[in-house]
């Protein structure tokens, strides 16, 4: 299947991460594209929440964020920030929190703050629930492009932790366990137990080690043996493209 | 059926410059676009802003110039883009800003709407935003504490209590009861940790009707001091059950707010010349347009 699009392969292998009755937090963008193929498959039991107070929702129509009516469609409940950030997160019951962001280093940190790409400095949306999220899920996983100057030694703005300075998260007084991965439309990484730094798990059919080492800005770990990316099944290929993305909203772009 | 309902610009004369208020508004959702307009038309100053997840409102208010202060967790237009009247000012360094997250701006909120002077989170640890505020104008908001019984780490956080607090519901009486439909961010808390509460609403029901269903009640009338009766208020954010919000005009929007000369052109035209909002409206687009928006029962959009 020469033509699934790297995105494709990305969000499959977001979505492959997730185990059935998980209670995933998810982020705008990629995050819900991925968890609702998840559900629509093998984890047909997870409840995901949206932060402005949303569980078990069942999306129509490619919402274009959190705000959108189409999003929290057939829910079974609706709460508020309260609830799903304080009750469910603050609580230490939620699985996985699955976040995109505009940079990630080494160590996990998350930046969705700003850029200071080519010297200027660049406002962007902030955290909103991101640093809540981050800090406070069992584990952390992490959807985004991969591009050198998304990928730095360090993100130019700390919103969210990871392994901060590569110290252990009890070290940082976090109760989250921290990054878990970081899935790219490249290459799939986790994170070395010890030293707590980026490690390569696996790289997507067609993309070449060299290929990812150049695209990365930080020093990327590389195990002695690499593995393939699990490619999406026809199936999963079938609801992207005909019931969760149609209009290619999401999945548009990085071919 | 009067009884606490007010015309916004009466409401609005009330709020001195230089005020803490709080908008229930997130991203595209449910903005008080109706007291934000009225806010441009009297030409408040100094304004201090807080609220979650800031959306069109706080960043018209900023396009405006009004705003000396903002408090927000985070802000976003959705896919139609960023908020770029706040993020520019930002850049330019015009105001000044407390960059906080979602969940500690709640449970700020709590506290004050639970009379607790602060509260502990186990958020922020560790990052750049709790360091910013540590040296910003949030300095005096945060501190690192130790629980009293386990000894476990936590950064307290003080109370948060606007002066005012502005929300937009789908649905309340004359005496304030309100109905909130769909999910609903921080908007309870913050109504209730503030000093002075207003709501616009969509529609005006008869207590009768509040009194079938009271546990749909998520803020009593008794903490509300007036009411707005303003279809379509939120406009061009949506209400879900009401309205979709409306795609053509929030990329007009955008395409304004991002320069500071075009969004002075959007403010004129869309708030200072009409003289209220159903001229706002008109201007929009007038009761054809607004009627494409309105929302199928069955979906809420």
């Amino acid at each position: 299947m020469s033509d699934i699009r790297a995105t494709e392969i990305m969000v499959a292998a977001g979505a492959h991460e997730l185990k059935d009755s998980e209670t995933v937090v998810v982020g705008i963008g990629l995050p819900q594209i991925a968890c609702f193929l998840a559900k629509a498959t093998h984890a047909p039991a997870l409840t995901p929440l949206l932060e402005i107070g949303v569980a078990n929702m069942r999306p129509k129509d490619t919402p274009v964020g959190l705000a959108d009516s189409r999003i929290f469609y057939r829910a079974t409940c609706w709460s508020g920030f309260l609830d799903v950030m304080g009750m469910n997160l603050h609580r230490g019951i939620v699985d996985t929190g699955f976040l995109g962001a505009l940079e990630v280093d080494r160590f996990g940190n998350i930046n969705t703050t700003l850029s200071r790409e080519g010297g200027r400095l660049r406002y962007f949306n902030g955290s909103a629930g991101g640093n809540d999220v981050a800090s406070l899920a069992k584990r952390v996983i992490v959807i985004m492009r991969h591009e050198k100057r998304k990928l730095p030694v360090a993100v130019s703005h700390l919103t969210s932790p990871g392994f901060v300075g590569g110290k252990t998260r009890a070290e940082l007084g976090l109760r989250g366990g921290g990054p878990h991965r970081i899935i790219t439309d490249k290459a799939v990484m986790g994170f070395d137990a010890k030293n707590h730094s980026a490690a390569l798990i696996s790289l997507h059919p067609g993309v070449d080690l060299e290929d990812v080492l150049a695209n990365t800005g930080f020093p990327l770990q590389v195990p002695d043996v690499i593995a393939s990316t699990r490619l999406p099944t026809a199936e999963e290929l079938r609801l992207l493209r005909d019931e969760i993305d149609p209009k290619s909203v999401y999945l548009g772009g990085a071919h | 059926m009067a009884g606490k309902i007010k015309p916004v610009s009466e409401i609005v004369a009330t709020i001195p410059n230089g005020a803490h208020i709080a908008l229930g508004g997130f991203a595209i959702a449910r903005n008080v676009i109706t007291i934000v307009h009225e806010l441009i038309r009297q030409q408040k100053r100094e304004l201090v802003v807080s609220q979650g997840v800031a959306g069109l409102d706080t960043d018209l208010l900023v396009g405006a110039g009004l705003v000396s202060r903002l408090i927000i967790g985070g802000g976003s237009l959705d896919r139609f883009g960023p908020v770029h009247c706040i993020n520019r000012a930002r850049e330019t360094g015009s105001l000044l800003f407390e960059d906080w997250t979602s969940l500690s701006l709640c449970f700020r909120y709590l506290a004050g709407a639970l009379g607790l002077s602060f509260i502990p989170i186990k958020s922020l640890i560790a990052s750049e935003i709790l360091e910013r505020l540590e040296r910003g104008p949030g300095a005096g908001d945060v501190k690192p504490m130790q629980c009293p019984f386990t000894g476990e780490g936590y950064i307290a956080l003080s109370a948060l209590t606007p002066d005012v607090s502005f929300v937009h519901v789908q649905t309340a009486d004359a005496d304030g009861n309100c109905r909130i439909d769909g999910p609903r961010w921080e908007n309870e808390e913050q109504a209730k940790a503030a000093k002075r509460l207003i709501v616009v609403a969509e529609n005006i029901v008869p207590t009768e009707e509040i009194q079938r269903a009271p546990e749909r009640t998520i803020i009593p009338g008794h903490r509300v001091e007036a009411v707005i009766h303003q279809p379509f208020g939120a406009h061009p954010t949506a209400v879900f059950g009401c309205y979709d919000y409306d795609a053509a005009h929030l990329k007009l929007y955008v395409e304004h707010s991002k320069s500071g000369d075009r969004i002075g052109d959007y403010i004129d035209t869309y708030i200072r010349r009409p003289k209220d909002h159903l001229e706002y409206l008109e201007k929009a687009g007038g009761p054809q347009h607004l009627a494409r928006l309105k929302a199928d029962p069955v979906l809420g959009y």
